[in-house]
C-alpha cells in the first residue's frame, strides 16, 4: 500500500475518521499502532513478526537500561545494528539465489527473507529511543514506544524523528486542533512533486539504467543526470511532505526533511538542507560521539569521512553507495579550511558557489542511480566521449524542462513570494496543483527511498 | 472547532478549483484533434499512441505485430499507406495480436514477427484496448501543449517528402558503426536465457488467435526479421526458431523475406538500423506481393 495508491487514501480516511471519534479518544495511540501494524502487514506481512521483534526487543533493552544504562543501552544499540547488518548486508557474503545456503533450515529461512521495508528507518528510531529516553526517570509506555517507531506516515522512509522530539507529543488529540490548511498544503505539494515531477522524470531517467544508457547521446547523458537530480529531490521531498502532512492530520509534528538543498553554497550547508532528519541523526548519534570537531582538525576530518562513508553504506551494501558517501565526506573535508573566507560573499560569488555545489552533488547522484560500480563508471565515461550510435534515444527537452520546472521555481524562492504577495490566491493555486498531479501523473513508480 | 471553521473556506476553494480544472479537461478531451497525440517519452509510449490510433481509426489493410525487432519497421517505410505497426518495444507479439483480435473489424492481413517470444503478453494492455476502447479519457494539458508545439515545430513530412527522404537514405552506403561491444553483450545475454516455457505458451496462444482471426476473414502470416549472423545461432534464437517451426510447419503460413544480407546493419546485433529497416520493409512488401499474386 504505497502513498500513491487509492487503497492508501481509503485507509487514511478510515483511520482519520475513527481517530477523532469521541468514544475512541482514550485509545488514539492504540488505534494508530493498530493502523500502522495493518499498514506494514499490507505491504510485507511475512516480515511483520520481525518488526514486532525489533520493537519489543528494543523495549526490553530500554527497560533494562533503566537499571544499568552502561550495559543495556549499548547492548540495545548492538541488537538493532545487528538486525540492520544482517538484513542489509547479508548478500555481501552469501549468494541469495543459490539452492543451498548453510544447510540449516531456520538459518536458510532467515537468510532468504527479503529486506524488510523501512528497516533502515525504524532501526534508527530504535537507537534514538535507547539513547534519548534512557536519560529520563522512567521508561515510557509500550504503546507509546510502538507508536513512535511504527507510526505509519514515517515508518517506511522517515523522516527520522528523534525520540526526544516525538514522545512529548503523545497526548490526546482533538479534531478542532488539527491544522487542516497546513496539512493540506504539505499533502498536495507532496503528491504534486511525486506524481507530476518525479514520476514523469522517472520515465526519462529510466534510460540511465544499464544497458539502456548505451543508446544515449553524450549531451543526453548530461541532461539525464540533471533530471535525476531533480527527480530524486522531488521523489523524496514529495514523500517527506506527504508524511509531514499526514502527521499533522493526526496531531503530530514530524521534522521537515528538506529546505531547498540545491541552493546550498557549500557542502556543509547542503547537508543541513538535504535529508535533514538523517543528517541530524548522524550528527547527534555518530559525529558528536566520535568527537565531532572538538579534537583538532585531523580528527574532525577523519570523523567527517567516517560519518559520511557510513551514511553512504546505510543506503545499501554496494561500492557505489560507499563511494558516494566517501566522496561527499571528501568534499566536506576539502571545503572546510576555505569556509572562513566566504563569511560575507558577494551575491555573484554565492551563485557561483551554489552552482559548483549543485554540479558536484548532481554528478555524485550517478553512483546512487547506478549502484553497480562498473555501470556507474561506464555511464560517467560516456559523458566525456562522443557517441555515434545510429539509433540514439529520443528525449523531449521541452517536456524535461516542464516537468523539472516546479523544482526550479521552488528553489528560486517562489513559495515565500506567493505566500506574501498572492496569499489570497493560495487555495486556487493548490487546487490547480492537485488537479495537475492527477491529470499529468507519470507512470507509477516506487518511491526511491523505499528501497533503503 | 476553531481551526476547522477557518480552514473550511480554504479547503473548499482548493477542492472546487481542482474539480473545475478536471471538469474542463474532461469536457475538452473530445474536442482535441485526434492527430494531436501526446509526445512519446519512451518506446512504450509510442506504442500506446499507435494502439490508440489503431483502435480509433478505420482498420488498415495490413497490421504488423511483434517485438522491438519489428518496432523498428516504421509505417512510413512501407510504400502502402494502409500499414499499421503494432509491434511493442520490450513486449511480446502476442500483445499486439490479441489487441487486433479483440477488435470488431480486422485488417485483411496480419503479419506476425516471431523473432522474440521470450516475453509474456501484456494482458493489462490487451484489456485496456479491447472492445474498441481507447486510451486516456482526460486531457493532459502539459503533454498536449508540448505535442502541439512539437507538431508545429516538427510537422511530419507529407507522403512525397517522406518518400524522397527514404530514397535519399537508401542511396547512402550501409553504416560503418562499430557495434562489436553491443553484439558481444547481446550474444552473452541470448545464450544465457532459456525461452522454452514462455515461447511455448506464446506459440500456443498465437495459434489460437490465428484460428480466431482467420475464421473471421483475416489472413495471418508469420515472418522472421534477420538478425546479425553472430546472434542468429544463440541459444534464445535457436530454441525460439525450433518451437515456432514445430508449431507452424506449413510453408504457406510463412512470409519469407529476402533482403540483401550484405546491405543490412544492426545497432546491437538484433535491432536493425534505419536504412536496414527500410530495406527489410521493402522485402516484406515484395514477399507479400508475390504471396498474394499466387
Amino acid at each position: 500500500m504505497t502513498f500513491t495508491s487509492w487503497q492508501f487514501g481509503v485507509f487514511v480516511a478510515v483511520v482519520f475518521g475513527a481517530y477523532y471519534l469521541p468514544p475512541l479518544r482514550h485509545f488514539q495511540v492504540q488505534l494508530l499502532v493498530l493502523a500502522s501494524v495493518f499498514f506494514y502487514a499490507f505491504g510485507q506481512s511475512e516480515l511483520l513478526a520481525l518488526l514486532l521483534v525489533a520493537v519489543l526487543g528494543t523495549y526490553l533493552f530500554l527497560v533494562l537500561a533503566f537499571r544499568n544504562r552502561a550495559i543495556w543501552m549499548p547492548a540495545g544499540i548492538v541488537f538493532n545494528l545487528a538486525l540492520l547488518a544482517f538484513f542489509k548486508y547479508k548478500f555481501l557474503f552469501i549468494d541469495g539465489a543459490s539452492a543451498q545456503l548453510t544447510g540449516a533450515t531456520p538459518v536458510d529461512y532467515l537468510l532468504r527473507l527479503p529486506l524488510p521495508i523501512g528497516i533502515s528507518f525504524f532501526v534508527f528510531h530504535n537507537i534514538s529511543l535507547l539513547v534519548d529516553l534512557t536519560r529520563e526517570k522512567a521508561p515510557p509506555r509500550l504503546a507509546d514506544v510502538f507508536l513512535y517507531i511504527i507510526f505509519f506516515p514515517q515508518l517506511v522512509a522517515g523522516p527520522i524523528t528523534r525520540a526526544a522530539m516525538f514522545m512529548p507529543q503523545i497526548a490526546p488529540k482533538r479534531l478542532g486542533d488539527v491544522a487542516f490548511v497546513e496539512a493540506a498544503k504539505w499533502i498536495v505539494a507532496g503528491y504534486f512533486f511525486k506524481l507530476f515531477v518525479a514520476n514523469n522524470l522517472n520515465e526519462m531517467t529510466s534510460h540511465m539504467a544499464f544497458p539502456l544508457y548505451e543508446a544515449l547521446r553524450t549531451q543526453d547523458r548530461w541532461l539525464l543526470v540533471f533530471l535525476y537530480s531533480y527527480q530524486i529531490y522531488a521523489d523524496f521531498f514529495g514523500y517527506s511532505a506527504i508524511a509531514v502532512g499526514l502527521g499533522r492530520l493526526f496531531g503530530y509534528r514530524l521534522p521537515v526533511n528538506f529546505n531547498l538543498p540545491y541552493i546550498s553554497a557549500s557542502f556543509s550547508e547542503f547537508w543541513t538542507r538535504w535529508h535533514i532528519s538523517l543528517s541530524t541523526w548522524l550528527r547527534t548519534y555518530l559525529y558528536i560521539p566520535l568527537g565531532g570537531n572538538r579534537k583538532g582538525a585531523a580528527r574532525t576530518y577523519l570523523n567527517l569521512m567516517i560519518v559520511m562513508t557510513l551514511g553512504g553504506l546505510w543506503h545499501g551494501a554496494s561500492i557505489s553507495f560507499a563511494l558516494w558517501g566517501m566522496l561527499h565526506g571528501l568534499l566536506l573535508v576539502i571545503e572546510r579550511p576555505f569556509l572562513k573566507f566566504f563569511r560575507t560573499p558577494h551575491p555573484a560569488v554565492q551563485v557561483m558557489r551554489a552552482g559548483a555545489v549543485f554540479l558536484c552533488v548532481t554528478m555524485l547522484w550517478i553512483f546512487f542511480r547506478l549502484p553497480n560500480f562498473d555501470h556507474a563508471l561506464g555511464y560517467l565515461h560516456g559523458m566525456f566521449v562522443p557517441t555515434n550510435n545510429p539509433n540514439p534515444t529520443k528525449l523531449f527537452y521541452n517536456l524535461a524542462l516542464l516537468y523539472s520546472l516546479p523544482v526550479l521555481i521552488q528553489h528560486l524562492g517562489a513559495g515565500p513570494i506567493v505566500a506574501a504577495k498572492f496569499g489570497r490566491w493560495e487555495p486556487y493555486l493548490y487546487g490547480m496543483l492537485l488537479a495537475l498531479a492527477y491529470l499529468e501523473a507519470g507512470p507509477e513508480a516506487a518511491f526511491i527511498y523505499f528501497q533503503f | 472547532m476553531p481551526q476547522m471553521s477557518t480552514a473550511m473556506p480554504w479547503l473548499v476553494r482548493c477542492g472546487v478549483t481542482a474539480g473545475l480544472v478536471l471538469l474542463a479537461c474532461r469536457i475538452a478531451t473530445p474536442w482535441i484533434d485526434a492527430g494531436l497525440q501526446q509526445p512519446a517519452v519512451t518506446a512504450r509510449d509510442g506504442s500506446l499512441i499507435t494502439f490508440n490510433r489503431y483502435v480509433a481509426e478505420p482498420k488498415p489493410v495490413i497490421a504488423l505485430v511483434g517485438s522491438s525487432v519489428s518496432w523498428r519497421l516504421k509505417e512510413e517505410y512501407f510504400s502502402q499507406a494502409s500499414v499499421r505497426n503494432l509491434a511493442l518495444a520490450g513486449g511480446s507479439p502476442v500483445t499486439g495480436l490479441a489487441i487486433v483480435a479483440e477488435q470488431r473489424e480486422l485488417p485483411k492481413i496480419v503479419l506476425i514477427e516471431t523473432n522474440v517470444l521470450s516475453r509474456e503478453a501484456d494482458d493489462a494492455l490487451v484489456e485496456q484496448f479491447s472492445g474498441g476502447k481507447a486510451g486516456p479519457t482526460l486531457l493532459r494539458p502539459v503533454r498536449m501543449a508540448v505535442a502541439a508545439f512539437e507538431l508545429w515545430n516538427h510537422a511530419p513530412p507529407n507522403a512525397a517528402q517522406a518518400a524522397a527522404a527514404r530514397e535519399q537514405l537508401l542511396r547512402q552506403p550501409p553504416s560503418d558503426f562499430d557495434n562489436r561491444v553491443y553484439v558481444e553483450r547481446a550474444v552473452q545475454q541470448m545464450n544465457a536465457e532459456d525461452p522454452t516455457a514462455v515461447a511455448r505458451a506464446n506459440v500456443a496462444r498465437i495459434g489460437k488467435l490465428i484460428a480466431d482471426i482467420e475464421q473471421r476473414g483475416s489472413r495471418a502470416l508469420l515472418f522472421e526479421v534477420p538478425f546479425q549472423p553472430e546472434t542468429e545461432n544463440t541459444r534464445t534464437a535457436s530454441i525460439t526458431r525450433e518451437i515456432v517451426a514445430a508449431a507452424f510447419p506449413d510453408r504457406n503460413r510463412w512470409l519469407h523475406i529476402e533482403p540483401v544480407r550484405s546491405e543490412l546493419r544492426w545497432a546491437d546485433g538484433v535491432h536493425l538500423d534505419e536504412r536496414s529497416a527500410q530495406l527489410v520493409a521493402r522485402s516484406i512488401e515484395q514477399a507479400l506481393a508475390t504471396k498474394i499474386a499466387r
